[in-house]
């Protein structure tokens, strides 16, 4: 028995994000009245229809686009090595935001149903172009390289995507989703469709995380003990293709919970990353509840998109692992 | 020096475009002939309408290329500029809770505050004890202190009112809208005297670039020297931001850009006409910006993010290719 898998600490983050997602906003909703909506639904109380058509979609969105994006963040960090990979930083999130902005314009769509899947390819398209432009198939990326490459790749894409935004200025609250992340509205997005693909991601991470640990002992090795290098790659830009297309899909690009994820799960997981990635979800789904119910009390009645949230969040976590860096693999 | 010729060609070129072409094209006869009586549209143009914001673009842009260039050199790294290592970010933030807090200081003086507290920030964050080549460190450690700059001046944009949010933005992206000869004066005046106070230092620059060994050999006292530079590179950055706001991507390619089209060597010119590219890109991108879209006006900060990032790439491809960075 290694590493005992630490599950407390997740189950107390997780009570803590549902209770202030349900319990906290404009309206204040008491642990009973909470209770009632589950057992005696009654459609005339304001509270609980306050709980059902705002609070309870909320949840669901924050559960599935956290989990999402902090298992993306999780297996990209295993597949380049770089503990500052992240699907924001590395201009996945925003190839996604990119297809679907564009395809919105083209299609004239509202940006919910059909056009959120145009996501995925952008999503694939953008991750592709990052790892092979910071060197990822040629040998191992230095973190400088990979990141650059990935805030590049993001400024490019949300430059046009800010472009075609005050282009067409007509619907600038619609596409402003898709610039700032935000947990609201969630009844009109396909969650249950982007709840199965998260779910079926999440199994293809866990088959392969051995694998990729693997592939983190060398690449001939890895060739050497049966393992196809090229096809653990692909595998895991499918899943974290997958992952960050819908976790975008449904909240917007979401940037740097896939940097404060991986070094939570590290600490509780012990250092297996099929441990890890059991625990990500979770973890990902609770930091991003909390920071979303921190930025609903933090102006209240005013509300702070919890994209900004985490990247108040997430800028120092970056400064400190940028700092624990050794000069050797700052390259 | 005949080299020099194509980047001044390029700036008379953007110059006359960014003063003829627009919302309203004007003939370049009305520009001379408001030039020279005073009178008719061409002259309402050039004083008012786009004669400022074609001046604060230059000088904006001088003032960044020339940071930027400082910084390229003395950390010997063409990916370190002002803005990838989010000191004029932490200028915009700055400017940004001075807006929230309602603060009555000068705009530069705000900006300058911002610019040297990140970069002390980035500078004692990163400090590593016998550490000496930590450039690569310095950039990340600046990148994420960009990241939280720009994060937290978006939330207190959030906290200032409808009126004043479209201001913010400008202190987060980098604008030129509606800049008159104040601003103008403004960047131009500080950042002449800080381009005198850049020009006393350029033999330092020079001899810090053989190496910290043979420059204090050769008798130069190496750390006074380069935090004198360094602080003249910050603060020239925020003269920048001071009137434009964080304008993304310009510091970066100045330098690379003026030496790749002069061939310069020496580190006068080189950093003169790291000047003259970053006003030329400066000018360009915000009369690609105003212009490029009928009845759209983009803040120049997005376009450019438009030319910036596929630079940033290929600079990027090009260092791996070489097998450095």
């Amino acid at each position: 028995m290694g590493a005992v898998l630490r599950l407390w600490p997740v189950a107390l983050l997780m009570l803590a994000a549902v209770a202030l997602t349900l319990g906290v906003g404009v309206r204040d909703l008491s642990a009973g009245a909470i209770w009632r909506a589950l057992t005696a639904w009654d459609p005339t109380d304001p509270a609980q229809v306050v709980l059902v058509e705002i609070r309870l979609p909320r949840l669901a969105t924050g559960l599935v686009a956290g989990a999402a994006l902090g298992l993306a963040g999780c297996v990209m960090q295993a597949l380049t090595r770089n503990p500052l990979a992240d699907p924001g930083l590395l201009g996945v999130n925003a190839g996604a935001a990119f297809a679907v902005v564009t395809g919105a314009l083209i299609i004239g769509g509202s940006g919910a149903g059909l056009t959120a899947i145009l996501a995925f390819p952008g999503a694939a398209l953008a991750a592709a172009a990052v790892f092979l432009l910071g060197g990822g198939l040629r040998g191992e990326p230095g973190p400088v390289r990979l990141t650059l490459a990935g805030v590049a790749v993001s400024a490019l894409l949300y430059s046009i995507v800010n472009a075609l935004v005050l282009i067409r200025g007509d619907a600038l609250e619609v596409f402003r989703f898709w610039v700032a992340g935000t947990l609201a509205q969630g009844l009109q997005k396909p969650l249950a469709e982007m709840g199965l693909v998260v779910l079926a991601g999440w199994l293809l991470t866990l088959w392969l995380a051995p694998l990729l640990e693997l592939l983190a002992l060398g690449r001939d090795l890895a060739r050497g003990l049966g393992t196809n290098p090229l096809r653990v790659q692909g595998g895991a830009l499918l899943a974290v293709t997958l992952l960050s297309g819908a976790g975008v899909a449904i909240a917007g690009p979401i940037a740097f919970l896939g940097l404060i994820v991986p070094p939570v799960t590290r600490r509780l997981a012990g250092g297996d990353l099929r441990r890890e990635l059991m625990v990500a979800p979770f973890v990902g789904a609770s930091i991003l509840l909390l920071a979303d119910g921190a930025g609903r009390l933090i102006l209240a009645p005013a509300e702070v998109r919890v994209g900004v949230m985490t990247a108040i969040l997430g800028g120092p976590v970056f400064v400190w692992i940028a700092r624990s860096l050794r000069p050797g693999e700052a390259r | 020096m005949t080299r020099g010729l194509s980047l001044v060609a390029l700036l008379c070129l953007v110059s006359l475009l960014s003063l003829t072409l627009g919302e309203v094209r004007m003939p370049l006869a009305d520009l001379w002939q408001g030039l020279t009586t005073g009178e008719g549209p061409g002259a309402m143009t050039l004083r008012v309408l786009r004669g400022p914001r074609l001046a604060t673009a230059l000088g904006t842009g001088a003032v960044l290329g020339l940071s930027g260039a400082v910084f390229q050199s003395l950390l010997r790294n063409p990916l370190a500029a002002p803005d990838v290592m989010g000191f004029t970010a932490g200028s915009g933030l700055a400017v940004v809770a001075a807006l929230v807090l309602g603060l009555v200081l000068p705009m530069p003086l705000i900006a300058a505050a911002g610019g040297i507290a990140a970069a002390l920030v980035v500078a004692v964050v990163s400090w590593r004890p016998g550490a000496r080549d930590n450039s690569l460190t310095l950039i990340l450690v600046g990148l994420g202190t960009g990241f939280t700059a720009t994060g937290l001046a978006t939330f207190l944009g959030l906290t200032l009112g409808d009126t004043m949010a479209a201001e913010a933005r400008r202190w987060i992206a980098g604008s030129l809208a509606a800049r008159t000869w104040s601003h103008a004066g403004q960047v131009w005046g500080i950042g002449l005297i800080l381009a005198l106070a850049l020009a006393l230092q350029v033999r330092a620059l020079g001899l810090l670039e053989l190496g910290p060994d043979l420059a204090s050999g050769l008798g130069l006292r190496v750390a006074r020297a380069r935090n004198m530079l360094l602080a003249t590179a910050v603060l020239l950055a925020a003269a920048g931001v001071a009137v434009a706001g964080p304008v993304p991507f310009v510091a970066l390619m100045a330098g690379p850009l003026g030496i790749g089209l002069t061939m310069a060597r020496r580190p006068g010119t080189r950093l003169l006409y790291a000047a003259g590219a970053g006003a030329a890109i400066t000018a360009g991108a915000d009369l690609l910006a105003r212009a490029a879209v009928p009845g759209v006006q983009l803040p120049v900060g997005v376009m450019t993010g438009l030319l910036g990032a596929p630079y940033l790439l290929w600079l990027l491809s090009r260092e791996f290719g070489k097998g450095e960075a």
